[in-house]
């Protein structure tokens, strides 16, 4: 069964942008994981994860945004998400998630 | 014709590349129920939680967990059935905490119980009437 979460990634000197499309799942969380940690270690700029072409993301994909926080924390960088479908910012504000992460519209 | 409810039953494997066939069931009976698509999104995120606990936790003596969906006039009930107590501790733990805020602001019921052999978790979703 193949992966339905793709990235395309861009960077600028400040700051790294993540394209997430498709499904994060407990089947495609740690493909999400390698990839939010291997960006964050290697770069150690601000990170944009850009949500427009993400459709579906459950409590397993929130836990790795959150891990993924607070080790860009430890580089003293943030975490901008951008981009949320209705259903999946309802998940932020539901979790509380919302207030811990800069979210853009 | 019998006028009692259809219900709709399915067998997953412990595995995490099946949690999406389960959404995708969850949409298609959803839909049939006249919920919208905003309703269906909330009900694929709540059964999707249940069953990554599921997966996560496995099962000893068996190999596979069901999921049956009952479609009422007005409401969709869920009720996922595990022969081990896999779902009596399925969200006991502190990281539980996401998933549990998540499935009780999506849904009208959750809830646990047990029979003589089997554990059964239960979540209903009602059709409200458009205002």
């Amino acid at each position: 069964m193949s992966s339905e979460l793709n990235f395309k990634e861009v960077q600028s000197e400040n700051l790294y942008e993540l394209y997430v499309s498709g499904e994060v799942d407990i089947y495609t969380s740690q493909v999400l994981k390698s990839k939010l940690y291997e960006i964050i270690d290697a770069n150690q700029k601000d990170l944009l994860i850009e949500c427009s072409e993400l459709n579906y993301i459950d409590s397993t994909g929130l836990g790795i945004f959150v891990g993924a926080l607070k080790k860009v924390k430890q580089y003293n960088k943030q975490i901008y998400i951008s981009g949320l479908k209705d259903n999946i910012k309802k998940l932020f504000v539901i979790t509380g998630l919302d207030k811990l992460f800069i979210i853009k519209e | 014709m019998s006028s009692s409810p259809d219900t709709i039953e399915m067998s997953l494997p412990f595995k995490p590349e099946y949690v999406s066939v389960a959404r995708l069931a969850a949409s298609g009976i959803a839909n049939r129920i006249g919920f919208d698509v905003e309703v269906i999104e909330d009900i694929k995120v709540a059964i999707s939680e249940v069953c990554s606990k599921l997966v996560g936790l496995g099962s000893k003596i068996s190999e596979n967990y069901t999921i049956a969906f009952t479609l009422r006039k007005d409401r969709l009930d869920i009720i996922f059935k595990c022969s081990d107590d896999s779902l009596k501790c399925l969200f006991n733990n502190s990281n539980d905490e996401l998933s549990l805020s998540i499935i009780t602001a999506l849904m009208d019921d959750f809830e646990l119980c047990t029979t003589d052999k089997d554990y059964l978790l239960s979540m209903s979703k009602t059709l409200k009437e458009k205002g």
